[in-house]
């Protein structure tokens, strides 16, 4: 049964793979793997001077970089894209997945790994940041917890205009309380209405940095994204204090100080 | 969680709009261009378009991504085959198109898409008429100088 099974295997997971010629002499291979939204992985294999590759061409972070509002690569997916490349031994090059196969390797066994990479490369579409709309908060609040820094998430307060206001972030310290608001959008025609939504909060919290023991105004924008303008951070700079979210140390210590 | 009422009303709405000529750019010297364009409407709907497109397929991607649901939500590919959750081929032509049950993994083959993958602009011309998006500008086709293999 076992030699039975295994004879199957062996002659009919060749079929789950499809080759055509296209452009530039290069052979794509139509594999059974899908990328996370279902489009399918194709692989594409060229010889020179007796050289095989094997390549996505640059298909895995271009289908990766269509995804999200991120234009580039954040330090978490950056690690795990080097990780990657070591465990299998691929190159990559202007964007590509790259793999050169040795004379006496199988195209199987590169086949395999050139596709196994592509799936882990796909996957660092599940670390974005912007994939869905609270993950930014998401990852402020775990940076506050790795800080031991105390906070409450979506404080109500009310106003002196006697509106309901929510702050994304209160954070607490020997030293001082902080009220936070997260800027993040990955649209410049969307950037402007945020930082007058959040200045019009800070505008209507003033009364609380008037106090014997003034609470901290901290204006956090998301400049991964490259999405603000200077009008953005000036507006706010006279109401709050500007900390950035690629610099999360200087942030960390506004809230301290 | 974008449900299906609004993602009707965003792709209906007519307001959808580019203001300014598109450039295509190779920034990071990958082997494909892209290029962001932000979309006006008169709704309070936050949306953007990105494109991407590699010669040395060709394949060719216009995605419209809605921040507030933090993904794509809207997108057309040539170039390259998709699978329903279903377990159908769809064909290498296909729109992803937003439900609530299966996000945006769910494709069809759009009749209206007739340019190939190698006319980036056609196919864009023919993308903004069915998504309902007006362009008020010039996209330029990516330069050939992007078209350099490494092999």
């Amino acid at each position: 049964m076992t030699t039975a099974l295994c004879q199957h295997v062996a002659e009919t997971i060749g079929q789950l793979y499809d080759c055509a010629e296209i452009n530039n002499g290069f052979i794509r291979i139509r594999t059974p793997y899908l990328y996370p939204d279902g489009d399918i992985i194709d692989l594409y294999w060229k010889e020179k001077d007796g050289q095989q590759i094997l390549t996505d061409l640059g298909e895995t972070l271009r289908w990766l970089d269509g995804q999200t509002a991120n234009q580039k690569l954040s330090k978490r997916q950056t690690q795990a894209l080097e990780d990657i490349r070591l465990t299998h031994g691929i190159e990559l090059y202007r964007g590509t997945l790259t793999l050169r196969i040795p004379s006496d390797a199988s195209l199987a066994d590169g086949l395999t790994r050139l596709a196994q990479a592509a799936l882990r490369t796909a996957d660092l579409w599940f670390l974005s940041r912007t994939r869905t709309t609270s993950s930014i908060t998401d990852d402020v609040a775990e940076f506050l917890s790795e800080k031991r820094i105390r906070f409450e998430q979506d404080q109500t307060l009310l106003g002196r205009s006697g509106r309901a206001l929510k702050i994304d972030f209160q954070t607490w310290h020997p030293r001082r309380t902080s009220f936070v608001e997260v800027l993040s959008t990955g649209s410049k025609a969307a950037a402007n209405q945020k930082a007058n939504n959040v200045l019009a909060t800070w505008y209507d919290l003033s009364q609380y940095k008037v106090s014997d023991q003034p609470i901290r105004f901290v204006s956090l924008f998301d400049d991964t994204l490259d999405v603000w303008s200077s009008e953005n951070f000036s507006l706010l700079q006279e109401f709050s204090d500007i900390a950035y979210w690629s610099r999360p140390d200087e942030f960390a210590e506004l809230l301290v100080a | 969680m974008l449900t299906q009422a609004e993602f009707d009303q965003i792709l209906d709405d007519p307001s959808k709009r580019i203001d300014g000529d598109i450039t295509w750019t190779n920034s990071n010297n990958t082997l494909w261009s892209q290029f962001r364009a932000d979309i006006i409407t008169s709704s309070d709907h936050d949306l953007f378009i990105q494109g991407s497109y590699n010669p040395v397929i060709p394949a060719l991607s216009y995605i419209l991504i809605y921040p507030a649901a933090g993904c794509r939500i809207y997108g057309l590919d040539l170039g390259k085959d998709h699978r329903n959750p279903d377990g159908r081929l769809v064909g290498e032509t296909h729109k992803h198109s937003w439900t609530e049950t299966f996000r945006d993994k769910q494709a069809y083959a759009p009749p209206d898409i007739t340019a190939p993958a190698s006319n980036p602009v056609e196919v864009w011309q023919q993308f903004c008429q069915e998504a309902r998006i007006t362009h008020n500008g010039i996209m330029a086709p990516p330069s050939d100088s992007q078209l350099d293999l490494f092999l």
